[in-house]
C-alpha cells in the first residue's frame, strides 16, 4: 500500500465500510426510495405524454428531455425502478425458494435423489439462460410477472447447487448428527439445524443474483417480452430510446446508466456479504 | 380502341412527394453514368420470393429488380402501359384478356418467354398449386384458365367478370418468372438464387437474412416501352444489405457507407434533407394505416365500443407527434390518391366526449382502476405492433394513452415473429390489430378485408381456424361486388359503398396515409418507384462525387 492509504487510515479507526460499499449501499436505497415513492422523486406523469412536444433536449422542466411521445423521460425512469425492482425480487425469490429446496432436499437425502436432482441441474445449466428465459416467457406468455418468473427459473439450478454443498457440509456436523441421534424427525432437523447454517453464502448469492436478474429483465425488456408498454421499465427505455441514438443520446444512456449503477451496486453489496461470512 | 378497351383512372392529383420524384429523376444533372455499385439498406429481409407473396415490402423490392410484369402502371399518371405485352384487347364485360407479347424476351436461365410461360405464371397465379403450396394470388379473382393462341399470344378466360386484372398484371405479385421455378415448391422459394425472372438484374448471391448481390443483366432490351430509361439497367451491381435498426441505417447513409434505405423514420428527414440529402416518400394508394378490430372477440363485438373508440382516437395527435407532413391525415379507409376515395373525415371526427357518451350507453362503467368495466369484464384491449408498417409501436402507445383517457386499457406487445403470427389469427387474444396495404387499383379493399384475402377483421371462411362465428355478409357481397364490376364507374360507387360500410360499422378506425419513405445519397440519381412505393433501380445511376 502506498501513501495514498495513510491517509484514510483514521477513518478506518472508525471502522466505517469502504467509501465504494457505501456509495453501493447509497444508491441502492434512492433506487428502493424511487421503487415506493416514485411520486416523490417525479412530479410528472409517465404515462401520457404531451403531444407536440416530443424529443425535446433536456431542460428545467425534463431534466432527462422527453421521448418520442412527448413523456418525461426523468418521470419514467423513475417510475420504472418499481417496475424493474419488483422484477427482480421476485426473480431472485422464485430462485432463492425452489433452487434451495432442491439442494436442501439433494443434499440431505444423498443417494438417488441426490444422483437425480444434480442431472436435472446440469442439464438446466448446460443451456444457455437466455435462451431458457425466452422458452420459458413464450410458454407462460408475456408480461412483467412472467418474465421475472422466468429470470427466476433460470437462478434455480445456481442456488440449488450452491446450497447442496453447504447442506453436504453442513449434515456431516457432529451437532446434526447429534440431534438425529437424540431422535430428531428428518424434516425437523433440516429446519432447525441444516437449513439456518447453509443459508450465509445462499443469500450472498441471492444478493448476486439480483444485480444480474436486473440485467436479465432489462434483456428481456428490450427484446420485447418484458413489461408491455407503455409501462416504464428500463429494458424497454433503453430499446425505445435506440431510434433516437443519433439526434437524442441521453434518451438511451440515461436508463442505461441507471441499470449500470444497479448493477454495480448489488455486485457490490453481495461481496461484502460474501467476505464478511469467512 | 385497339390497345386497351379501359384504361384506369389516372389519379387527378398527385401528391406533391412524387411529383418531386418525377422531376429529381429527369432533372438530373449531365449524362446518366453506367457502372458502379449501389448499397441499398432494407429493414427487413425477404422471407419468400413466390411473386404473389411479393406484398411484403422486402420481397417486393427485391422482386421489382428482377422480374417483369406483362404490363407497367406508370407511376405518376396510374395509366396501364405496354411491357412484356405489346397490346392486349378486353371483352366487354371482362372475362377474356388477350395478351400480344413482345418477341425476343428470355428468362435469365435461357428459356423464352412466351405464351406458354406466360399462361404456366397467371395459371399458377390465378389458381394456385396445391402440391407445391402455391397461393392463389390475391390480385387476381375468378380467373378460369389460359389460352396458348400462337407462341406470342395468350388468352385468359374468367369465370365471372375480373375487370382488376389487367391492373394485377402490372403489380409486383404477377412478376413473371421461368416456368423452371414455378416447378420448385413454395417453401424453398425463399432462396432469392432459385427465382429466375426477366428483369433488368439478376441474383448474383445471397446470405440469408443479411445481404442479396443483384447484377445487371448484359442483354436486356425489354424495359417498359414508355420509361424514360431503355437498354439494360445502368448499374453494374446491387448489393441490398439487411439493417433492422433504424438509426443504424440513417447513420450508415449519412457516413457515406450506402447510398440508398428504405423505411426512413419521420423524425429523421429534417436530418437527412439537413445534410443535402435526398428524401423521396411515394404514396402507397391502398388502404390506410389503420386499427382494426376482430369483432368475433366479444369486447369489439359491439358496434356502440367500436365506435366509442373510433372517435376516442385523435389521428391528428398521432401525425403531428409521431410523423412529418409526408404522412397526411387519413380521410377515409382508403389514401386519397387511391382510386375510388370519397373523403368521409366528418364521420371520422376526434370527439372524446361522444366516445364517453356511446360507452356509458352501452353499459361499461368506470371501473375503480380507471379501466371500465361490464359483467365484471374489463375493457382491456391487446394488440401486437407489427414491424412492416412505420413507427407502428409508437402510434399503438400513443393511441392506447388517448383510450386510456376514455377508460379504455390497450396493451401493445412486441414479442417474436412466431408468437406474432400465431397471435395474430386468434381474435380471442388480439382484439385490435394495425394493418396497411398498398396497390393502386380499387380491388385493395377487397384484399384487405375479404375473409379469403387477407382477412384484416377476421371473419370465418378464412385462413384463421379461431374464429367462432363473427361474418359480415353484407361486406363480403360488397367487397366480392368490387372484385367482379366490369364498369369502371359502377366499380368506384361500390368502393365508396365499401368505405362508407367499413367506418359506419367502425370496423376499422383510420389513421394516416402510410407512404413508404425512402432516403438517398445526394449523388443517386434516377431512383423510381413503382406504384406503390417499391424501389426500382432499372433507371438509377451514381453521378460522380
Amino acid at each position: 500500500m502506498s501513501g495514498a492509504t495513510l491517509g484514510l487510515a483514521p477513518l478506518r479507526a472508525l471502522r466505517l465500510p469502504p467509501l465504494g460499499l457505501m456509495l453501493a449501499w447509497a444508491v441502492v436505497a434512492v433506487l428502493l426510495a424511487w421503487a415506493f415513492v416514485p411520486g416523490f422523486f417525479a412530479w410528472q406523469d409517465p404515462l401520457a405524454g404531451i403531444a407536440g412536444r416530443q424529443l425535446e433536449p433536456p431542460s428545467f422542466e425534463h431534466p432527462l428531455g422527453t421521448d418520442g411521445l412527448g413523456r418525461d423521460m426523468l418521470a419514467r425512469v423513475i417510475h420504472g425502478a418499481r417496475e424493474s425492482l419488483l422484477g427482480a425480487f421476485l426473480a431472485v425469490s422464485v430462485g432463492l425458494v425452489f433452487g434451495t429446496a432442491l439442494g436442501l432436499l439433494a443434499g440431505a437425502r444423498g443417494g438417488v435423489t441426490d444422483a437425480a436432482v444434480m442431472r436435472l441441474v446440469d442439464t438446466l445449466l448446460a443451456i444457455p439462460s437466455l435462451l431458457l428465459s425466452l422458452s420459458v416467457i413464450i410458454l407462460l406468455g408475456f408480461g412483467s410477472i412472467n418474465a421475472a418468473i422466468a429470470v427466476g427459473f433460470v437462478s434455480v439450478a445456481h442456488f440449488a447447487r450452491l446450497s447442496r454443498t453447504e447442506v453436504l457440509r453442513v449434515r456431516r456436523a457432529e451437532y446434526v448428527e447429534a440431534a438425529f441421534g437424540s431422535g430428531g424427525r428428518f424434516l425437523a432437523v433440516l429446519w432447525r439445524h441444516v437449513l439456518p447454517n447453509a443459508m450465509t453464502s445462499v443469500l450472498a448469492l441471492a444478493a448476486l443474483q439480483f444485480g444480474s436478474a436486473i440485467l436479465a429483465l432489462a434483456t428481456l425488456g428490450f427484446l420485447g417480452y418484458g413489461a408491455p408498454p407503455p409501462t416504464p421499465e428500463w429494458g424497454l427505455l433503453i430499446a425505445e430510446g435506440r431510434d433516437f441514438l443519433a439526434t437524442a443520446w441521453w434518451l438511451t444512456a440515461a436508463p442505461g446508466l441507471v441499470v449500470v449503477l444497479a448493477v454495480l451496486s448489488t455486485e457490490r453489496i453481495s461481496r461484502s456479504l460474501g467476505a464478511r461470512r469467512t | 380502341m385497339p390497345t386497351t378497351r379501359r384504361r384506369l383512372l389516372a389519379a387527378p392529383a398527385l401528391l406533391p412527394a412524387l411529383a418531386a420524384i418525377g422531376t429529381r429523376g429527369a432533372a438530373a444533372q449531365g449524362a446518366p453514368v453506367r457502372g458502379g455499385t449501389l448499397i441499398y439498406l432494407e429493414q427487413q429481409t425477404y422471407t419468400n420470393l413466390y411473386p404473389p407473396a411479393g406484398g411484403h415490402y422486402p420481397a417486393g423490392g427485391v422482386l421489382n429488380q428482377i422480374t417483369d410484369k406483362l404490363t407497367y402502371q406508370n407511376p405518376q399518371t396510374l395509366e396501364i402501359e405496354p411491357w412484356i405485352a405489346e397490346s392486349w384487347t378486353v371483352n366487354a364485360d371482362a372475362t377474356e384478356y388477350v395478351f400480344r407479347l413482345r418477341p425476343g424476351v428470355t428468362f435469365s436461365d435461357g428459356t423464352p418467354l412466351d405464351a406458354a410461360a406466360v399462361a404456366k405464371n397467371f395459371d399458377t397465379y390465378g389458381r394456385g398449386n396445391r402440391d407445391l403450396r402455391h397461393a392463389v394470388s390475391e390480385v387476381i379473382t375468378n380467373y378460369q384458365r389460359s389460352e396458348v393462341v400462337d407462341p406470342l399470344t395468350v388468352r385468359f378466360a374468367f369465370r365471372a367478370p375480373s375487370p382488376g386484372f389487367l391492373q394485377g398484371t402490372s403489380v409486383i405479385g404477377s412478376g413473371l418468372v421461368s416456368p423452371a421455378t414455378l416447378a420448385l415448391p413454395f417453401d424453398q422459394m425463399g432462396d432469392a438464387t432459385k427465382i429466375i425472372g426477366s428483369g433488368p438484374f439478376v441474383v448474383a448471391r445471397q446470405v440469408l437474412g443479411r445481404e442479396l448481390v443483384l447484377n445487371a443483366r448484359r442483354d436486356y432490351a425489354w424495359g417498359p416501352a414508355k420509361h424514360p430509361h431503355q437498354g439494360r439497367a445502368l448499374l453494374d451491381t446491387v448489393r441490398i444489405i439487411v439493417s433492422g435498426e433504424d438509426s443504424v441505417r440513417v447513420g450508415a447513409l449519412l457516413s457515406g457507407q450506402a447510398h440508398a434505405a428504405r423505411q426512413i423514420p419521420a423524425f429523421d428527414e429534417n436530418r437527412i434533407q439537413g445534410r443535402g440529402f435526398q428524401v423521396f416518400a411515394p404514396p402507397t394508394r391502398g388502404v390506410n394505416n389503420s386499427i382494426t378490430f376482430r369483432p368475433d372477440n366479444p369486447l369489439v363485438a359491439e358496434l356502440a365500443v367500436r365506435r366509442a373508440l373510433l372517435h376516442g382516437t385523435n389521428a391528428q395527435e398521432v401525425v403531428d407527434t409521431l410523423f412529418s407532413p409526408n404522412y397526411p391525415k387519413a380521410r377515409s379507409v382508403i389514401a386519397s390518391s387511391a382510386q375510388g376515395f370519397v373523403d368521409l373525415s366528418d364521420r371520422l371526427t376526434y370527439d372524446p366526449a361522444l366516445a364517453v357518451r356511446l360507452l356509458e350507453e352501452a353499459g361499461w362503467t368506470m371501473g375503480p382502476n380507471g379501466v371500465r368495466q361490464k359483467d365484471g369484464q374489463e375493457l382491456a384491449l391487446t394488440a401486437y405492433e407489427s414491424p412492416n408498417y412505420a413507427r407502428s409501436k409508437d402510434t399503438l402507445q400513443l393511441i392506447a394513452q388517448q383510450w386510456a383517457r376514455l377508460g379504455v386499457r390497450f396493451s401493445v406487445m412486441a414479442g417474436d415473429l412466431g408468437s406474432r403470427t400465431v397471435d395474430s389469427l386468434d381474435p380471442a387474444k388480439t382484439p385490435v390489430a394495425p394493418a396497411m396495404v398498398g396497390r393502386a387499383d380499387p380491388d385493395v379493399i377487397r384484399s384487405n378485408y375479404h375473409p379469403r384475402t387477407r382477412n384484416m377483421l377476421l371473419q370465418t371462411g378464412g385462413v384463421s381456424r379461431r374464429v367462432q362465428s363473427f361474418n359480415d355478409p353484407a361486406l363480403n357481397a360488397l367487397l366480392e361486388a368490387i372484385a367482379a364490376e366490369p364498369e369502371q364507374a359502377k366499380r368506384l360507387a361500390l368502393v365508396a359503398e365499401a368505405q362508407s360500410l367499413i367506418i359506419d360499422k367502425a370496423y376499422a378506425v383510420p389513421l394516416f396515409e402510410e407512404p413508404q419513405v425512402f432516403a438517398a445519397a445526394p449523388r443517386v440519381r434516377g431512383f423510381g418507384f413503382e406504384a406503390v412505393g417499391r424501389p426500382s433501380f432499372y433507371g438509377t445511376w451514381l453521378a460522380a462525387r
